[in-house]
This record gives structure tokens, sequence and C-alpha cells, in this order.
């Protein structure tokens, strides 16, 4: 088996694990979570940031050092993104508009001002450009904003085929995704299509944020891709097959700091004169030029420039996002600053959540977080039995709740506008609100056989049923978030009669 | 054995009455087959109350009483029986109906000749993430699937709308095509503290056949309640008062340790919804004048609430 071929079986089982970990059963999703989330580099760093755990921190050292030893090994082997990229490159060359790859210089301006600006706006408390650049982020939007409704769409249509037979299987649903935020995620999945389709992974070595920085690593990695000048008969087969242009067969010179060690190259070349070997103390002319440290230098002091008015920058967003009323945030997530600086938009929760309650807001959270989730109870609720979101979380946005803690876990709280609910207004029975609530926050006193509904707040965790349930619009009962998370009262029930009152009688009371 | 029958000259009139009733209601529905029924007892009685069993010799005790399943069911036909699923919970909150009367109903419907026998319930949406955890938890889905019934999950798709005749406050509906479609119709509630409309019970479970319950909530439960009646009545109601949750209703806790119930070990059969309700909130200890959509019910004619008046047996077993 050629090294190739390895790496194709490792980076399918990979990609499949990760279709699994959005598309899959639960239990699968929570366990995929633990297993694999670890090993993708901005969750294991945002992770290690904000939350610390051993097997994140355990995680991103694996990918460091990685690099550190053999280049930008993640790209081909560990990356969802760059495995997409890889099938769409085969399908292109396969239908034949790609009929090749060769050596392109790199877009240096461009890589390290998205790499210098992405770090530097994550440093302030903005995660918005990793949440659109980050690869893993970005695959896991399109697994969940795309490749799901279809999934789910075939089943349903399968299901429904079988009606007329008397076959009855349960239909499945999917979130609700904003049409800003659909658009956003097509968007790059456009630009990721058609840069793949023509120019293999330019989009790794021009836009990826993660890509570049580990392309700064790979520079320095103890094995480097060397073309032996001596051997090579510049047959430019290993430029044809490097899907990162970084082969300059020519110059007999292999970019490190853009190779995905694909190691493509390794098989193509009929002399051996492509090789795995030890970095020289030499680097090549065109490596490291002034000008490019001159950026790099520039990037760094930016990045500087921006943590001292971090302050001032923060209150900024702060201000932005005060200014509304703030989304619901998901069990987990603590509290709101937490929460926008620790998310990467990609959507796993989303598309785990049983409910589909959780809805990738686009702009919502203001200018600190693009497309992370909120609560949308205007469609769904959280159901009370379940803290699936906070055992998924990659980044530690979201930290894992057992289930007793979740029922406890008071995430907003719930007002009753009296003005305009029904029982109040037109003195009928209604109570949607009160029969859904799952604490017993909500209770009714009984006027002349009327029940009107009364909140105990003390109870309420805001998992937004009533607002759901409420049949008035505007609803009668909505949430207001709480920006800190607060533990709510336990209700325990003043009847502990269970058993105790025993008809032994034989009476019918009519 | 205490075989207690309670009769008298006025009943028998009123009998009569909605004998009359019932058999101009099923020749205008087209159904005039139960009429025509050879081994009809001597007399059919109104209301049939059985206690003091589980729920399997209940519902078999009382459907004897009740004239025999042939009464309702009849070769051929295609059933439907709808308990009440809508709450992600296990039969010990009391909340769901019990899955034993269902895969009961269900063996007595094969047994009377049913063609096809299908359960469903429309489950109330924010309470559980997805109807299974309302089929699976309340038990339902493994015992009608143990009794070969067809359990139907919910979907937005099978809906269609109904004008209300009469309807006060409810003038059209959205219900499921396996009601429309039906022969026969049983109605399986279970008899419970219902936070918004004091009781659930058989008319309280038949938002469980329509999509468009919110309505009920905006517009006035108990007239929307009652008005439902006015287009279709079930033509059997079994009412499970064999587990009662008596207080925090209809969900009740998710922990059963925390359910407020009371073993009754009681079923009640009828054809009328009204005078089953109204019997069942007696059993529940409440006056069935206090209950909004009974007395509407009542005064709409759907039923008679005054028990008084009907015919009722009742044996304890």
């Amino acid at each position: 088996m050629t090294l190739v071929k390895i790496r194709k079986v490792i980076s399918g089982i990979i990609f499949v694990l990760f279709v699994l970990l959005f598309l899959g059963p639960e239990k699968w999703s929570v366990f995929l979570s633990d297993v694999i989330a670890p090993f993708q580099f901005v969750p294991s760093l945002v992770q290690t940031a904000t939350a610390p755990s051993g097997l994140f921190m355990a995680g991103f050292i694996f990918i460091v050092l990685m690099t550190l030893i053999f280049g930008r090994v993640y790209c081909s082997f560990l990356c969802p993104l760059g495995t997409l990229q890889d099938l769409i490159i085969a399908g292109s060359r396969r239908l034949g508009l790609l009929p090749g790859h060769a050596f392109a210089g790199p877009h240096n301006g461009l890589r390290y001002a998205l790499l210098a600006s992405t770090a530097a706006a994550a440093v302030i408390g903005s995660l918005s450009l990793v949440s659109l650049l980050d690869p893993y982020s970005l695959a896991g939007r399109f697994f969940s904003h795309f490749l799901q409704p279809l999934v789910v769409g075939a089943y349903n249509l399968g299901i429904a085929a079988l009606k007329p037979f008397d076959v009855y299987w349960y239909p499945k649903q999917t979130a609700f995704v904003p049409l800003s935020v659909l658009a956003a995620t097509a968007a790059f999945f456009l630009l990721i299509l058609y840069l793949a389709a023509t120019r293999g992974r330019l989009y790794c070595n021009t836009v990826c944020p993660v890509g570049t920085f580990l392309g700064l690593v790979a520079r320095f990695s103890v094995f480097q891709l060397t073309v032996n000048p001596k051997a090579c008969s510049e047959c430019v087969r290993c430029e044809n097959v490097c899907k990162a242009g970084c082969i300059d067969s020519h110059n007999a010179f292999v970019d490190m700091s853009r190779c995905i060690g694909c190691l493509n190259c390794l098989d193509a070349c009929s002399q051996s004169a492509i090789r795995y070997r030890r970095r020289q103390r030499q680097p090549h002319a065109g490596a490291w030029s002034p000008s490019r440290r001159g950026f790099v230098m520039g990037g760094i002091a930016a990045a500087a420039a921006l943590l001292a008015l971090n302050t001032k920058l923060r209150a900024w967003i702060d201000i932005r996002r005060a200014q509304a009323e703030p989304p619901v945030t998901p069990p987990g997530s603590r509290d709101i600053a937490h929460f926008t600086r620790a998310c990467t938009a990609c959507s796993l929760c989303v598309s785990v959540c049983p409910t589909q309650v959780l809805t990738p807001a686009f702009m919502d959270f203001g200018a600190s977080g693009l497309m992370q989730p909120k609560m949308n109870y205007e469609k769904s609720f959280c159901d009370y039995e379940c803290s699936l979101c906070s055992r998924v979380c990659p980044t530690g946005a979201l930290a894992s709740l057992s289930l007793e803690e979740k029922k406890l876990t008071q995430i907003g709280e719930a007002e009753l506008l009296e003005n305009i609910c029904v029982v109040y207004v037109d003195h009928n029975n209604c109570g949607a609100c009160g029969e859904v609530c799952p604490t017993h926050a909500i209770r009714f006193a009984d006027k002349k056989n009327i029940l009107y509904p009364e909140i105990d707040r003390q109870y309420c965790i805001g998992c937004g049923a009533c607002q759901l349930a409420c049949p008035t619009a505007p609803r009668s009962i909505v949430v207001h978030a709480n920006p800190v998370h607060k533990k709510a009262e336990k209700y325990i029930s003043p009847e502990t009669t269970v058993g105790q009152k025993k008809p032994a009688d034989d009476e019918f009371p009519f | 054995m205490a075989d207690a029958t309670k009769f008298n000259r006025r009943e028998i009139l009123q009998k009569g009455l909605s004998l009359g009733l019932i058999a101009g209601g099923a020749v205008i529905l087209g159904r005039p087959a139960f009429l025509s029924a050879k081994e009809k007892p001597a007399v059919i009685p109104d209301l049939v109350a059985v206690k003091n069993g589980e729920p399997d010799a209940l519902f078999k005790k009382a459907i004897e009483l009740a004239g025999g399943m042939n009464q309702f069911v009849k070769k051929g036909q295609t059933v439907v029986v709808k308990p009440n699923i809508g709450f992600p919970r296990v039969p010990e909150v009391g909340a769901t109906t019990n899955p034993l009367l269902i895969k009961t109903i269900i063996e007595s419907c094969w047994a009377a000749g049913a063609r096809r026998v299908y359960v469903f319930d429309n489950v109330v949406t924010p309470t559980s993430g997805n109807a299974r955890n309302c089929y699976k938890l309340s038990g339902i889905e493994e015992a009608a699937k143990s009794a070969r019934g067809i359990i139907v999950p919910v979907d937005d798709f099978s809906y269609r709308t109904v004008k209300i005749p009469g309807g006060k406050t409810l003038k059209t509906a959205d219900v499921h095509s396996l009601i429309l479609d039906c022969d026969v119709f049983i109605n399986v509630p279970v008899l419970k503290h219902h936070s918004s409309a004091h009781l659930s019970i058989a008319m309280k479970n038949l938002m469980g056949i329509v999509k468009n319950r919110m309505e009920y909530h905006l517009t006035g439960l108990d007239q929307c309640i009652a008005d439902f009646c006015l287009y279709r009545r079930p033509d059997l109601n079994v009412v499970d008062a064999y587990r009662v949750l008596m207080s925090r209703g209809p969900a009740g806790p998710g922990n059963p340790r925390a359910a407020d119930v009371q073993m009754k070990k009681t079923l009640l059969i009828s054809k009328d919804i009204v005078a089953v309700d109204a019997a069942a909130a007696r059993i529940f200890g409440k006056d069935p004048e206090d209950i909004g959509y009974i007395k509407i019910a009542h005064a709409q004619k759907t039923g008679n609430m005054n028990l008084k008046e009907l015919k009722i047996v009742t044996y304890t077993m």
C-alpha cells in the first residue's frame, strides 16, 4: 500500500466520521465529538484558550508536533474541509475540468493579512473571522446547512412513499437556518467548489488561517520534502499531481509553507528524486524574503496594537450587543460574553438539537459573533430532557452539562404580558403555556372556574415551551435572556400523597 | 359479585330518545350497520362503569356489559384507536392512556373482525423533542405493536379541513385523515387533572386529532372543545381511570415518584361523550357543572351530563 493510499483511507475514514458526527444518531455524535473534535486545530485551540481540558490540549499539542515533524499533514489527513476539496478535485480531474496542477507563486500578502486579522480579531474577543474562515467550522456548516436537509428530505420522501402500504415511520426535521446565514454558507461553498475545481487547494494556501499558521510552523519542520536536483529529470510529474501547487521542479524547490502533506509527489516521482529529508540549515533563497518578513512583522504589530486597544474595542462590541435585547444562549454557555468568545459557529449543536430550537443567528450577537447559534423560541423550544448541545460542543463555548444540571440552568426568564394574554383579556380558559411548562413555574389561579396563569420565576429555566405554545400574536408570554445564566430552584411538589389515598371502597359516585 | 343496575321510568324514556337520535345519526353518517346487529342484549346501557381490576380485565368486563365489541366494530371495518399520548411520560405518571388497555382494545377489535386497527395521537409539540419520545415512553408503541396495531406517527400533511356544523366558536377544524376515513373511531382518553381545563377526559382528548389546537386555546378552550363534538363524536369512548393523575396535569412530572396519582382502577365506557366525561369528573371528585366544556356540550345537546337520567350499569370486580 502506498503512502497516498494510506492517506486516502485515513482521511476518508475521518471524513465519514465527521459526517456521522453531524448527521448520525445522538449517541454517536456525543462519542465522536470527544474523539475527533480534539484533533481539529481551531476547536482544540479555542477550547484550550477558553476552557482548558486535557484531551483538547493534547490534541492541540499533537497537531503542532505533527506539523513540526512532517509539515502540514494535518491538512490532508485530519481536515474535513481538506478532504472535501480533495473529493472535488478528484471529480474535477475526472471530468477533465482540471487537467493537471502546476507550480504557482504564493499570495503572501493575502494569506498573512488574513491570518493576522483573524488572530487579532480573536484576541480582542471576536471570533467572526475564525467562524467565517476556519475549515472545521466551514465544513460543519456545509454538513449542517446543506447535507443534513438533503439527507432528511430524502428520508422523508422515502417514508412518505411507504405510507400507502400502511408502513409508518417517524418523519425527521431539520433546523431552521435564516436566509442570510444560508447565503453566507452557500457563498463559501461556491468559492471553495470553484477554487478546488480549478485551482486545487488554493483556499488552503491563501484564505485558510489554519493552513497559513501551520505553514509558518512547517517551515521549520524536522522532515521536509526536498527535490534532489541530481536525480530529478524534470519530468514535472510531481508538479502535475501537487494540489497545493507548491513544487517548483525546475528550481528543485518545495515550498513547505504551502505543502499540504498529501504525499502525491512521492508516489508520482519515478526517480525517487523527491523525498522527506531532514531540514537543511541553508534555506532556499525565495523562501524567506525581507518583504514577507516585513509583512509578518507588520501583522504582529497590528495585532499588538489591537491588543492595546483591546478594552475600547471590546467595549464597542459589548455596546453593540447591549443595544438590542440579547438573544438567549444555549444551556452550558454560562454567559453571553464567554459564549460569543468561544463559539466558532460550526453548527454542530444546530445539527444535533432534537427540537431544532437552535438557529444560527447571522448578526444577532453583534460584530463579535457571526452565525453563532441562539435559542429560537418562535420556531421551537428546548427539550427539558436533553442537554445534547452542551455535550457535543467542540470548542468549549458550551460546557458539558449533565441532565440534572441542565434542568436547573436558567438561561432566561419568562414574562407574562397580562395586557394581551387571552385569559386575562377574554376571561376564557387557555392555559397553553402551563400545559407545556416542564418545571411547574406556571401555575393557575382559579377564579370562578376560569384558570389564570401566573409565573413563579424561581422555577423558570427559560426553555421557551410556553412562548412557543402561546397562541396569541404577538406572544403573551416571552422569554428574556439571562446574559449570565443562573440556577433555578427545584420545584418540590407539596402533594406527597402517592399511594396514600387508597379508595378501597366499591362505591361509584353516581 | 355486585351487579348493581340502576333503572327508572324517566331513564327508559330518555334512552329511547337517545337511541332514536343515535339511529338517526348513524343513518345520516351512512353507517347504520350496528342497528341491525342480531345478538343485541336486552337493554344496552348508556354508560358502563367497572372498577377494582386490572386494565385488561376492566375492559373485557365493561365491553361485555355494554353489549360486546360487535356492537361497535363490524367485520371488515377500519378502526382508529385514539389514546392520549400527548406527553413524553411513562405510564406510572398517569398522563397517558394505559398501554395494556390499548393492547386489549386492539385485540378486541381484531376479535370483532376489524380489517385494520390504527393507533394515533397528535402529541403536544412543545413538550416532546419528537413524537417518538411520547409513543415510546408511554409504552403504547410497544403495546400496540404486540397486538398488531398500526402505530401512525404525526406528520403535517395528513390533515384535511372540515366544517363544524353549528360550531359557535370553532367553525372549521383540520382533522387527521385517519379519523376522517375510518369506519370506527374509538376514543380512549385517560382521566387526569388539567391545568387549564380542570380535567382532561374524552372530549378534551379529541384535541389530539386536530392540527389547529392553538385556535382552541386562542378563542376559548371550553367552547371549542364542545364545538368539535358537533362535527363528530367517537363511536365509542373508553375512559381509563385506572391510574389517575390528581395534580400537575396534563403533563405531570417527569419523575413518576413525584407524580400525585391515585389508583382508582376504574374504567368507563359509553357512546355518549358528555355522559362519560360527567361520570369521569365524578370519579375524579369534581362536579361536572364546574367543567366548562361539559356544561357547554350538554347545552349544545351533544350528550347528557345528568347522570341521574341515564341508564348506568356499574360493576365491581
